[in-house]
């Protein structure tokens, strides 16, 4: 036994210094089909070379946490990105084998200082710069709080994927603030993504960014859109699956009425892609405002925790 | 009445020539506003450097500073980490890549963290302008 023991030593020693990956990080997908890639590193980092290196190497800590809180974090942020051809993983190789101007690798990690006091950081549009400039997530600045992290995850996305804040102005045009905490409508429990997403449902938007109130952002034509070009994910639902999910019940100039077999939410699009207006419909009776739009052939989507699909309206 | 026709005629010109002044700007989508040009030859100087690059763009901008870090992305993309000494002052990240026609294009960026001003590298027309704007249309929270 003695004569084994220096090997049990180093076999012990060589497991203690795996990387946190094998034990606690899983590895997720939430559309293998898309080549286009986010990937969520929670396994810690050593950064060169990029412009958040004015001070040199940045060595970022594993996340440390658990393989169900990943899962869950993992799965609040693809809900997020559902509609669009894109993939979110947790596996390296996966973000290896992607387009290099069609990814992005968002570091998830505690500690923030090497940055300063912020919950997060990323560069606007790197998703298809090609030269591995990563986001940042940083979780103490976040209270390690796993859906503060996911939402302020899917926000960095954002940058990268080209948007700016989502900001309030007045009526001259004046700035109130920066980040939009959803008070155009205080009556509804809503929020953009790109403004102050933690406190209420958020949801990407469209609204007068912080470039400009005479400038409007669509959220979801831009991250579907030029430069990224990833484009919206194309449902494989069978018809009659999805046309009994969703029915449209009646229809005049004002409203349109829909019966819901499950509570989903729903986007209506016109055929350029423009996000129109979006909800969530229940079980039952629901009823869609189009009196602001104007005649002509729509979209209407739907996507629910397993299922989704998509109908052509005609207004 | 000579008089009033040099007048008029005078701000016909004045306006005409801040129209086509507002057009030259809106080329480069607001909000950016000053721009300095940069050749290719410029440009693929920084990828020959081995250590430090000393260039004269105009008497007010001179990229000199020393390469921190060179990489190269799936065999297709170099990135610079270039540590800017001169004015400006600042980090300058840059990379280049062949498009699908075989051109080099360059995208890159000239930032301090936590400054207000920053410079982005945008290519218009084949031609390729350093362009100021605030920093936080770069880099946001």
């Amino acid at each position: 036994m003695k004569k084994y023991t220096p090997y049990i030593v180093l076999i012990l020693m060589a497991i203690m210094k795996l990387p946190a990956r094998a034990q606690n990080t899983p590895l997720l997908n939430s559309y293998s089909a898309a080549s286009a890639t986010v990937y969520l590193d929670f396994d810690g980092a050593t950064v060169t070379g990029t412009l958040w290196n004015e001070e040199g190497k940045i060595v970022a800590e594993p996340s440390g946490l658990s393989p169900a809180t990943v899962t869950w974090i993992h799965k609040l942020i693809a809900d997020h990105f559902k509609l669009f051809n894109l993939n979110i993983t947790t596996d390296p190789t996966v973000y290896e084998r992607a387009p290099l101007h069609q990814r992005v690798r968002l570091i998830i990690t505690p500690d923030g200082s090497w940055y300063g006091p912020a919950t997060g950081v990323s560069a606007i549009g790197s998703f298809v710069w090609g030269d591995d400039t990563p986001a940042w997530v940083f979780m103490h600045a976040l209270s390690d709080n796993p859906l503060f992290i996911a939402t302020a995850a899917t926000h960095q996305i954002g940058h990268c994927l080209g948007l700016q804040h989502q900001s309030v102005y007045d009526s001259y045009g004046m700035m109130i603030t920066e980040l939009s905490g959803g008070e155009t409508n205080i009556f509804a429990n809503e929020a953009p993504l790109m403004g102050i997403p933690f406190y209420k449902m958020a949801d990407w938007k469209d609204g007068h960014p912080s470039t400009g109130a005479s400038v409007i952002q669509s959220d979801t034509a831009q991250i579907a859109g030029t430069p990224n070009n990833i484009g919206y994910r194309k449902f494989a639902v069978s018809g009659s699956q999805s046309l009994s999910a969703v029915k449209i019940e009646r229809q005049d100039a004002r409203h349109l009425e829909l019966s819901s077999l499950g509570d989903y939410s729903y986007r209506l699009f016109d055929l350029s892609g423009r996000l129109l207006t979006q909800g969530r419909l229940k079980t039952g009776y629901n009823e869609i405002s189009t009196s602001t739009t104007s005649q002509g052939i729509y979209v209407l989507q739907w996507s629910g925790e397993n299922e989704s699909g998509s109908q052509k309206i005609i207004l | 009445m000579n008089t009033l026709k040099q007048i008029l005629s005078s701000f016909c010109l004045l306006f005409s020539l801040s129209l086509s002044a507002q057009k030259n700007e809106s080329a480069l989508e607001l909000p950016y506003t000053n721009k300095i040009e940069v050749s290719h030859e410029v440009l693929e100087s920084l990828f020959q450097a081995n250590t430090h690059i000393a260039v004269e763009i105009s008497p007010e901008f001179k990229l000199v500073g020393d390469i921190q870090d060179k990489s190269l992305h799936n065999n297709a993309v170099v990135s610079l980490l270039i540590k800017l000494e001169g004015s400006p002052k600042g980090t300058l990240s840059i990379s280049r890549y062949r498009d699908p026609n075989g051109h080099f294009q360059y995208t890159g960026h000239i930032l301090k963290l936590h400054e207000v001003e920053g410079l982005v590298l945008k290519e218009k027309d084949q031609h390729y302008y350093f362009i100021e704007t605030q920093q936080k249309f770069l880099v946001s929270e």
